[in-house]
């Protein structure tokens, strides 16, 4: 799952529990997965920074 | 000389020199004109009777061979040079021992600065009228090679090539050493023009010239020079003179520079500033790219907020619902009943139905529609 579709997925389930139509059971249910696809987004950005953070610091031993 | 016909049956036969005769008599009766040229392979002895000269047409090369009688020679006081322009009054004369023909002249003025100029610039509005000057082209950032067409003397010479490698060390550069006044000035730049710009990965070409009188910077104004710098196959920075000249190949070229040395500004960065800027940019880069992650970072903390949030809400909107439910529920009460005169009996065993639940003596609580109170069963 790419980040933009976690993303995606997140930002509907929120939505769906602030309209307040899901029954108590599936909104707990909701919550739950809400909760996985925040942690899949933010291990996916920790990585992106990760990376950007190694190539800058290759670019600046790498200078003239 | 009789120009006589001999007959050969009905045929007519003129003699060599006859011939040469009557065309000599035609041509004596053309009037006299001026003609404009450039004075080449001037001829004066002063033994001689005539001092000989050819008269060359600038712009195509076409030739006429020009005499005029030294003492009249003399008495113009011209001090006439190779390659000078001037004006030749005269008419044209046949030179019947070798049936070619000249100009005999009877004047001469040299080509003054006013000719020059006027001649200048009915140039200039011609090339301009033909769209010569409008070809304006961009300047590579970063040429592969500079080719470059200066005098070989030249400090201008020497301006560019220090100019270019203090800006840029690692550029390389073309040299055409050529003529930059003189007579054969112009041709000798137009062929050391397409020598270079035809070398290989030369990507732009500087025509450079220190600053020098009127005449002398003449050759870069020659209509030849001129087309070729516009019709170069790679852009042409100009840097001939000085500020105040400008020479019409300044204006065919794609640019102009003001003297060599800001020409050669013109065809390389500065190396330093270059790398410079590159590394600002590797640095606005590598913000860029933290910045794309940051924003989405700040995204999903703010849906993680409301989605935090939302199951208390959800909860707390159900906890309302089932409140509300509950109001109506006891708003619903037999109240209605009491209203029409009917009474709740209560005892300490709840509510009342039978006559036989309550006894003598027994205090009981009575229920209307406006509030309770207490009574004693008789």
């Amino acid at each position: 799952m790419t980040f933009e579709e976690a993303q995606r997925e997140l930002e509907q389930i929120v939505e769906r529990l602030e309209r307040g139509d899901a029954g108590l059971d599936e909104a707990i249910k909701l919550w739950e997965r809400g909760e996985e696809l925040y942690k899949q987004c933010v291990g996916q950005l920790d990585a992106a920074q990760g990376r950007i953070e190694e190539l800058a610091r290759r670019a600046e031993s790498a200078k003239p | 000389m009789k120009v006589e016909a001999l007959q050969y049956g009905d045929r007519k036969v003129y003699t060599v020199a006859s011939f040469n005769r009557g065309v000599a008599d035609w041509l004596s009766r053309l009037p006299t004109i001026w003609v404009e040229g450039e004075v080449t392979e001037l001829r004066r002895n002063a033994r001689w009777q005539s001092v000989f000269f050819t008269l060359k047409d600038p712009t195509d090369g076409a030739c006429v061979g020009v005499t005029i009688a030294r003492s009249r020679f003399d008495a113009l006081r011209l001090d006439l040079a190779d390659g000078e322009r001037a004006h030749v009054f005269g008419r044209p004369e046949l030179f019947e021992a070798k049936g070619d023909y000249r100009m005999r002249a009877l004047s001469i003025e040299r080509f003054g600065l006013g000719d020059h100029l006027a001649a200048l610039e009915r140039l200039k509005k011609k090339l301009a009228a033909e769209g010569v000057f409008e070809r304006k082209r961009p300047l590579p950032l970063l040429p592969r090679r500079i080719g470059l067409v200066t005098g070989n003397d030249a400090a201008a010479k020497r301006d560019v090539l220090t100019t270019i490698t203090a800006r840029f060390p690692a550029a390389r550069i073309v040299v055409a050493e050529t003529y930059v006044q003189g007579p054969f000035a112009a041709t000798a730049m137009i062929e050391a023009l397409r020598e270079v710009s035809a070398a290989a990965d030369v990507d732009v070409v500087v025509l450079a010239r220190g600053g020098g009188s009127f005449e002398d910077l003449l050759p870069f104004s020659d209509e030849r020079l001129v087309r070729a710098v516009a019709a170069c196959p790679v852009p042409v920075v100009s840097a001939v003179g000085h500020e105040q000249d400008t020479p019409l190949c300044d204006l065919a070229a794609d640019a102009r520079a003001s003297t060599p040395t800001a020409a050669a500004r013109l065809v390389v960065p500065d190396a330093v500033e270059l790398l410079q800027r590159l590394d600002r940019a590797r640095g606005a880069l590598s913000r860029g790219a933290r910045g794309v992650v940051e924003r989405r970072r700040q995204r999903v903390e703010q849906t993680h907020e409301r989605l935090r949030r939302a199951p208390a809400l959800a909860v707390e909107r159900k906890r309302a619902r089932l409140e509300h439910s509950a109001g109506r529920l006891r708003a619903l009460s037999p109240r209605a009943t009491l209203q029409r005169g009917y009474a709740i009996v209560r005892s300490g065993d709840g509510i009342v139905r039978s006559a036989d639940a309550v006894a003598a003596g027994e205090t009981i609580d009575v229920e209307v529609a406006e509030g309770r109170f207490g009574a004693r069963v008789e």
